[in-house]
C-alpha cells in the first residue's frame, strides 16, 4: 500500500505545483508549459485509439485542425468567449470521426493508416476551398490575447481530461476489450467483441480532445491557417511523444510528451544544427532498444501495475 | 558556409552562456528567426543583417551611451514556437527592444506578444497589410506591401498598351495579397483580367492552370509565388508553349538560383524585389562592402530589410533618447528617412507608404533593373520571343 500512497502523494505534489506556476512562473514558463500540455493532450488522445487498438492513425491532426477553425470561427464570428468556442471545437471533430470512422475502421492494418492521411489533406483543401467562410490560405485572424493564464489552466484541463479518461478506460472492461483488439482482432471477434462498434467508440473520444485543444489553440496563437493547423508534422509528433513514453498506458503519453518537450527545449536552443538528428537518434533508440516505451519498460523491470 | 554555422552557434552559445551572467548595462535587442524549417534560406540573410547592425552600432559607441546585445534565437519557422520565444524574450532575457522575425505568418503570431506587453516591434520582414489591420498600436513595418510587388509589371504593360491579364498565385497569406494587389491595380489602369486562379502550397504540376490560361492568351501573365513554384511554372510554360508578352513573377525571381536552374529559360522573365545592391540609395555601397566582409556572400533584400529596419529603429531610439515604447512609437511614425534598403516612412498604423519596389528581368544571365524608370540600369528587352526561339 505504501508505495502506492507515495506516488499518490507525488501526483499531488506535482499537481499542486503545476496549479501555481503561473503566479511564480514568467510568461516563458506559462507559455511553454501550454504547448507542453497541449502535447500531451494530443498525444494521449492519439493513445486512446491507436495506442490500445492499433489501428495507427496518420491523420489525427485533421480532428486538430477542426477543432482549431472551429473555435477561431466562433470567436471572430460569432462573438463567442473562446472558453466556450474552444469547448465547440470538440463537436465538428467528433462529427468528422463518426463520419470517417464508420467506414474507415472496417480497414486492417495499413490500410487504415493511408485512409487516415488522406484525411487530412481532404480536409485541409475544403478549408483552402470555402475562402469566403475560412479565408482560404490566409486563414482566420483572431484579436491578440491579453493574459495567457486561463489558457494554460484550460489546456491543463484538458491534459488532465483526457489522462483520467484513459486511467478510467484501462481499468474498465472496455479497455480491456480494446486491448484485445489489438493484441488479436480476429481471436477478439470470435469470443463475441463487437470490434467495429467498440473501435468507433475509442475512435469518436480519441478525436473530441484534439478538437478541443484545437479550438484553445487558435485563441492561443491568434492565427489559424491551412498551414499551420493541418501539418502532418503534428500527427507523426503525437505519435512519436506517445511511443516514447508507452503506448497503450495512462501515463506514457503525458511523460513522452513532457519529456521529449523539455528535451528538445534544451537541447535545440544549444545545438540549433544537429538537434534535429540527436531528436531522430533518440527516436531510433527508443524504438530499437525498448519499443514499449518508457513506462513499458519500467513497468516490466519493476513490476509496476499495468494501470499506470 | 561554416563561418555562418559557426555565427549561429556562437548566439546559441552566447545565449546559453550569459543567461546566467547578467552584464550590467548592456542594452538587449531580441529577435526570433527561422534558421531552421522552410523559411531557413531568407532567415538567414535576415540575421545576417540584424548581426551586421548590431556590429556598427557598437562601432558607432552603442545606443544611448550603451553598448547593444542582440539574442536571436531560431522559431523553426513555427508561428506557436515564435510566440514561446518572444514571451521568453521579453519576460526572461527583459530584452529592452525587439525586432521581428522572418515572413508574414511568423511575424503575425509573434507580434501579439509585443503588443500585450507594449514592447514596440520593428517588423523587418513582413509584407502583408492585413498584419497592420488588426488596430495595433507598437508595430512598425518596414518593406512594401505585397500588394504592390507587381506594380512594375502592370504599369510597363500598360505603356505597351497590352490589353489582358492572367493572375496565378499560391494560396497563402502573401502570395494571396499580392495577387490581389495586382488585379487591382489591372483594373485601375484599364487592363482586364481574364483569368484568376490560385493553387495550394507545394504544388508542383501546373499543366492544367497553363493550359486554362493558353486557350485564353492574355498579354501578360503574372504570378504571386515563392521560389519552387516559380521556377516549376516558368518551366512548364516553356514545356506547354505558353506565351504571353510578358511574364512577371512575385519572389524567387530575384534568386541566383532561379537563373541557375532555369538558365536560358529564365530569360525575359520579370522579377520584383524589394531591393537591388545596384540601386542610388544613401550608404548602399557601404552597406554591401561591410556585409561582404562580415558573410563572405552577396546580400540579398532580406538581408537590406532587416539591417534597413534595425537602423531605423536605432535612429528612432536616439532621437527619442528613449527606450519607451510609446515615445519611440511618436519617433518611428514622424520619421522620414532614407537607409541603404531606400525610403522610409509609415501612416499613423505603422504601415509601410515610401518605400518602393523595383522590377527587373533577366537579360542574358543578369539581373537588370528596369523599373521605376528613375532607378533602372537598363531598358526592358521587348517584344519578348516566343520560347523556342529563346
Amino acid at each position: 500500500m505504501s508505495p502506492m500512497v507515495g506516488a499518490l502523494s507525488l501526483l499531488l505534489v506535482i499537481l499542486a505545483g503545476l496549479a501555481v506556476l503561473p503566479f511564480f512562473g514568467s510568461g516563458y514558463v506559462v507559455s511553454f508549459s501550454i504547448q507542453v500540455f497541449m502535447w500531451m493532450a494530443l498525444a494521449g488522445s492519439w493513445n486512446l485509439i491507436s495506442g490500445f487498438t492499433g489501428y495507427v492513425s496518420f491523420g489525427h491532426v485533421a480532428f486538430f485542425g477542426v477543432g482549431a477553425y472551429t473555435g477561431a470561427l466562433l470567436i471572430t464570428k460569432a462573438g463567442w468567449h473562446w472558453l466556450l468556442a474552444g469547448l465547440a471545437g470538440s463537436l465538428p471533430a467528433a462529427a468528422l470521426a463518426l463520419v470517417i470512422g464508420y467506414p474507415c475502421l472496417r480497414l486492417k492494418g495499413p490500410y487504415f493508416a493511408i485512409a487516415m492521411l488522406g484525411l487530412n489533406e481532404v480536409v485541409r483543401a475544403l478549408v483552402s476551398y470555402f475562402e469566403g467562410f475560412t479565408g482560404g490560405g490566409s486563414g482566420v485572424s483572431l484579436p491578440p490575447i491579453l493574459s495567457i493564464v486561463p489558457v494554460y489552466y484550460a489546456m491543463g484541463a484538458v491534459a488532465m481530461a483526457v489522462t483520467l479518461l484513459t486511467y478510467r478506460i484501462i481499468t474498465c472492461q472496455f479497455g480491456l476489450r480494446l486491448l484485445s483488439i489489438r493484441e488479436d482482432e480476429m481471436a477478439a471477434e470470435v469470443m463475441g467483441i463487437n470490434t467495429a462498434r467498440l473501435k468507433l467508440y475509442a475512435f469518436l473520444l480519441s478525436a473530441v480532445f484534439p478538437g478541443i485543444v484545437g479550438g484553445f489553440y487558435a485563441w492561443y496563437a491568434s492565427h489559424v491557417e491551412p498551414l499551420s493547423v493541418f501539418p502532418l508534422l503534428t500527427t507523426i509528433t503525437m505519435i512519436i511523444m506517445c511511443l516514447f513514453g508507452g503506448k497503450g498506458t495512462v501515463f506514457g503519453p503525458v511523460l513522452g510528451a513532457g519529456l521529449l518537450s523539455v528535451f528538445q527545449e534544451l537541447v535545440w536552443a544549444r545545438f540549433l544544427f544537429v538537434h534535429q538528428a540527436i531528436f531522430g537518434a533518440l527516436i531510433v533508440g527508443v524504438v530499437l532498444l525498448m519499443p514499449r516505451g518508457i513506462l513499458g519498460v519500467l513497468q516490466e523491470r519493476y513490476r509496476l501495475p499495468r494501470t499506470i | 558556409m561554416k563561418r555562418h554555422w559557426f555565427g549561429a552557434l556562437l548566439v546559441a552559445a552566447m545565449v546559453a552562456g550569459l543567461a546566467t551572467s547578467p552584464a550590467a548595462q548592456e542594452l538587449k535587442v531580441g529577435a526570433s528567426i527561422s534558421l531552421t524549417g522552410t523559411y531557413a534560406k531568407p532567415g538567414k540573410y535576415t540575421q545576417e543583417g540584424y548581426l551586421l547592425c548590431e556590429k556598427e552600432i557598437n562601432d558607432k559607441g552603442g545606443l544611448l551611451g550603451r553598448k547593444v546585445r542582440f539574442i536571436i534565437y531560431d522559431d523553426k519557422s513555427e508561428p506557436p514556437t515564435a510566440i514561446k520565444l518572444y514571451e521568453k524574450l521579453i519576460t526572461e532575457d527583459k530584452v529592452e527592444l525587439v525586432l521581428g522575425p522572418y515572413s508574414s505568418p511568423v511575424t503575425n503570431a509573434a507580434s501579439t506578444v509585443s503588443e500585450k506587453y507594449k514592447k514596440l516591434m520593428m517588423a523587418t520582414l513582413a509584407a502583408t497589410t492585413s498584419i497592420w489591420e488588426r488596430g495595433f498600436k507598437y508595430l512598425v513595418m518596414t518593406i512594401s506591401p505585397a500588394e504592390v510587388y507587381l506594380e512594375g509589371l502592370v504599369d510597363l504593360a500598360v505603356e505597351r498598351g497590352l490589353k489582358t491579364i492572367a493572375v496565378i498565385n499560391e494560396d497563402t497569406l502573401f502570395s494571396k495579397a499580392a495577387a490581389k494587389g495586382t488585379i487591382e491595380l489591372a483594373k485601375k489602369k484599364g487592363v482586364q483580367v481574364v483569368f484568376h486562379e490560385a493553387y495550394p502550397k507545394g504544388t508542383t504540376d501546373f499543366s492544367a492552370l497553363l493550359i486554362k490560361i493558353k486557350s485564353l492568351n492574355p498579354d501578360v501573365i503574372a504570378a504571386g509565388s515563392y521560389f519552387d513554384d516559380a521556377v516549376a511554372t516558368t518551366r512548364q510554360m516553356k514545356e506547354l508553349d505558353v506565351n504571353p508578352r510578358m511574364y512577371g513573377v512575385t519572389v524567387g525571381g530575384d534568386l541566383p538560383e532561379f537563373y541557375q536552374l532555369l538558365g536560358k529559360t529564365a530569360e525575359f522573365v520579370y522579377g520584383s524585389s524589394q531591393w537591388e545592391k545596384s540601386l542610388p540609395y544613401p550608404g548602399i555601397k557601404e552597406f554591401v562592402a561591410n556585409y561582404e566582409k562580415m558573410w563572405n556572400r552577396e546580400p540579398v533584400y532580406h538581408s537590406a530589410a532587416a539591417y534597413g529596419g534595425c537602423q531605423i529603429y536605432a535612429e528612432a531610439v536616439r532621437r527619442a533618447n528613449s527606450l519607451d515604447s510609446d515615445k519611440l512609437r511618436e519617433q518611428l511614425l514622424k520619421l522620414k528617412v532614407s537607409t541603404a534598403f531606400g525610403d522610409y516612412q509609415v501612416d499613423e498604423r505603422g504601415f509601410q507608404i515610401a518605400h518602393k519596389m523595383v522590377l527587373h528581368q533577366w537579360q542574358d544571365g543578369k539581373k537588370v533593373t528596369v523599373w521605376p524608370a528613375a532607378v533602372a540600369e537598363g531598358k526592358p528587352l521587348y517584344p519578348t520571343p516566343p520560347w523556342q526561339r529563346r
